[in-house]
């Protein structure tokens, strides 16, 4: 199942990778939401992992722009900024799950496997 | 300087003193000028009536010397006798002595035996009338009067003074005809005694007559005017004259003319004469003579047989009068300057004292508007309405101070809130980027089964160690945004009074003493419970801090208008205390979160700042007053509904 994460810090990427890929997800990372709508195409991923605050294009404009392009996509977002009033307006706008930074691998995972199972489940 | 209420207060003080000043001066000009003229009018037909007496006397006089002289034994012999040098001599004496111009005795026949002067030349072809012995011998009467005399007669009785006499044209026209029958005539004041054959009557033999010419006489004109007018005389003032008029002419007079000389010939016009000569009356008048006004009296003078052949006259010149209208205009005029004077000192003095006032009033509002809240308006003003007035300046810049560091400090204090806001939230977001590297390595680490024991529990130090800067950060960040309300509609007293429940025993502890009046029909609040109490208990926490034993704290509720903006409706609740007060320095930040005047350890620093965000979060504001050693005053205000907009942070 391939994962694609996107964030302009690369620690968090690389986070991200080191915890997904040891237990059988396939990871593909991009540094803006530019760089990971170019790569769609040839990526296809199943999921994506999407900070919310980002420089240029935000997590919010990548997930209006799956929509407008009828990539019907998981996607859960990531923000520092783990205030209730964020994680309700991310749920507002599309996302199956907030996730607040910092997380632990386990919550990384936890999250991911829930909405694998709700997609799964749906289908 | 026209529109300055200076000018217009001196100018208003001029104008009243002005008009006063000139409707007095023509009132009182007009009131003393009629009343000096009445006066002066009384005064000159009293003048006349004693010229008449003079006149009167006069007559009276000559009949008396004619009289005595006809008693006289010697004077009968001679007549009995028909002695003319005797006769003529005796005349002459009589003459003398009572200062006759003409003198003669006729008899009853008619014929002149003796005159004072025998003018030979003439006597001879000339015969003229005499009215005062055809009076005697007509009435067998003595008699005493004015005549009109002929100039024959006067020739004929004295030649040298008809010679200097001026004679009047006999009139003409209206009025009765003279009895003369010639052209020309004198007036004169003459008597007649008869002169019977016996002193005790008998047969009418003759008539002794006597007399004096009128024409160019002054002593009796001057008499007058030097016996009544000694006061004018006195002040060197223009003097009354009196004057003889034979018919319309002046024949007599110390008038002058306008060359010095007395007005002897002129006439006066013909309302003088219908009024006195033709109706006979006693008549007062102004008129001009020359250049000058008179008050003029006249009255009739008749003459033996009844008819009135002339005037009596006082004249007195305006200007003696109108000299002292004058006296009084001017004084009026120079009291009426200093009036004026006193107005514009008056004026300017007024002005003096409440426009430096206002002037010094209207330079600080100019200072306040500038930014200087502590304005010189110099003394209180003496008067009252200024006194008012600086007061109730003053109060409206304390107040307006007052409300300004209000305004300012929740400014500034709503500012710093934002600013702490948006820190924590940025550096929260930041921090939690590198702390999901943090986590997830030493996670990762530990995950690893080959790890030697002592390196397992340093990365689980740095694991739990990073767990609580997580919870730090998610603590910061949680401040940062605006806590929901969970509300409903409350009593506020009711809230009030389980909040202090809360306090009652700690306060018994300590000996401090808590007051609560719940205000009267406060409407129902739509708030959170615990949020509210939550505040009170915070203020009542600081406030039994700051107390010492015995003192005390007072809480009130009542229904207020909000003091900072719009006067919505809402109620206040007041925590008052006597404690130790806030110091200037602190005031400003008292609301920050963690500033804490406590030590540490006692207090956490948040309770003031997160009590001020929930009032925020309820529409209301939170107002401190204290002064240091007095104690302290918490205002809350909650509105009825909730008026500020919840404001919320957005973001990712």
């Amino acid at each position: 199942m391939k994962i694609m994460v996107v964030d302009d810090e690369g620690i968090v990427l690389e986070s991200c990778r080191r915890v997904l890929e040891p237990e059988g997800f396939e990871v593909v990372m991009a540094k803006s939401a530019t760089e990971a709508l170019d790569s769609f195409e040839t990526e296809r991923p199943s999921l994506f992992l999407v900070d919310i605050k980002m420089p240029v294009h935000d997590g919010l404009y990548l997930m209006r722009a799956l929509t407008d392009r009828k990539w019907n996509i998981p996607v859960i977002l990531m923000s520092g900024l783990n205030t209730e009033d964020t994680i309700a307006e991310a749920l507002k706008m599309g996302a199956c799950r907030f996730l607040a930074k910092p997380f632990t691998p386990d919550e990384l995972l936890e999250s991911v496997r829930q909405v694998i199972q709700k997609e799964v489940s749906h289908e | 300087m026209l529109h300055s209420t200076r000018f217009k207060l001196v100018i208003s003080f001029l104008i009243v003193s002005f008009l006063v000043g000139g409707v007095s001066l023509f009132i009182g000009g007009h009131l003393l000028y009629n009343s000096v003229i009445r006066e002066a009018t009384s005064q000159v037909g009293l003048a006349l009536n004693a010229a008449d007496d003079v006149y009167r006397t006069h007559m009276r006089f000559i009949k008396l010397a004619l009289d005595i002289t006809t008693l006289g034994q010697g004077f009968r012999t001679a007549f009995a006798d028909r002695n003319v040098a005797d006769l003529s001599e005796r005349l002459g004496r009589l003459a003398l002595h009572a200062e006759l111009d003409f003198a003669g005795i006729v008899l009853s026949d008619g014929k002149t035996i003796c005159r004072l002067t025998s003018g030979q030349a003439a006597e001879y072809h000339l015969k003229a009338e005499n009215p005062i012995t055809r009076h005697v011998l007509e009435n067998r009467l003595p008699v005493a009067g004015t005549a009109v005399l002929s100039q024959t007669f006067m020739i004929l009785e004295n030649p040298e003074l008809a010679g200097r006499l001026q004679f009047s044209p006999l009139p003409s026209g209206d009025g009765e005809e003279l009895p003369v029958g010639e052209k020309k005539a004198c007036l004169a004041i003459a008597a007649g005694i008869p002169l019977y054959a016996t002193q005790n009557g008998g047969e009418l033999l003759g008539v002794l007559y006597g007399g004096v010419v009128l024409n160019q006489r002054t002593n009796i004109v001057d008499l007058v005017q030097k016996s009544f007018f000694w006061d004018e005389i006195q002040a060197k003032a223009k003097l009354p004259t009196a004057t003889i008029f034979f018919d319309t002419i002046r024949i007599a007079t110390n008038m002058m003319d306008e060359t010095g000389n007395r007005a002897i010939g002129t006439t006066v016009g013909d309302d003088v004469r219908q009024q006195v000569l033709i109706r006979g009356k006693q008549w007062t008048t102004r008129q001009y003579y020359l250049t000058e006004r008179y008050i003029a009296a006249y009255s009739p003078i008749e003459d033996i047989d009844g008819r009135r052949i002339g005037m009596l006259s006082i004249a007195v010149s305006e200007s003696n009068y109108s000299a002292i209208q004058h006296k009084f205009i001017f004084y009026f005029i120079v009291a009426t300057a200093m009036g004026g004077l006193i107005a514009i000192g008056m004026g300017s003095f007024l002005a003096y004292r409440i426009l430096g006032p206002i002037h010094r009033l209207i330079r600080a509002s100019r200072e306040v508007s500038e930014g200087n809240v502590s304005p010189d308006i110099g003394p209180i003003s003496k008067d009252m309405e200024i006194a008012v007035l600086q007061r109730t300046f003053t109060e409206m810049v304390h107040s307006m101070k007052r409300r300004r560091m209000e305004s300012r400090s929740q400014i500034i204090h709503s500012e710093k809130q934002a600013t702490v806001g948006r820190l924590a939230a940025g550096v929260g977001h930041e921090i939690n980027n590198p702390l999901t590297g943090v986590l997830t390595y030493t996670h990762m680490l530990l995950r690893r089964k080959d790890l030697p024991a002592d390196i397992r529990t340093d990365l689980q130090v740095i694991a739990e160690s990073t767990e609580r800067v997580r919870k730090i950060v998610k603590g910061l960040l949680d401040f940062s945004r605006q806590t929901r309300l969970d509300p409903e509609e409350s009593d506020i007293n009711r809230v009030t009074e389980a909040t202090i429940k809360l306090m009652e025993n700690q306060a018994l502890l300590k000996g401090v003493n808590i007051e609560f009046n719940p205000g009267q029909d406060l409407p129902l609040l739509v708030l959170d419970r615990s949020q509210i109490q939550s505040v009170l208990l915070n203020v009542l926490i600081n406030a039994l801090d700051a107390t010492k034993p015995s003192d005390k704290i007072t809480i009130n509720t009542a229904a207020a208008l909000s003091a900072s903006d719009t006067g919505h409706r809402g109620v206040e609740i007041t925590i008052t205390d006597t404690g130790c007060g806030i110091s200037p320095d602190h005031m400003n930040k008292l609301f920050d979160p963690f500033f804490s005047t406590k030590e540490v350890g006692k207090g956490t620093g948040l309770g003031l700042s997160v009590s001020y965000g929930i009032v925020k979060e309820h529409g209301g504001n939170i107002r401190v007053q204290s002064e240091v050693g007095r104690g302290s005053t918490f205002f809350i205000w909650l509105p009825i509904e909730k008026q500020v907009e919840e404001h919320e942070n957005h973001g990712g």
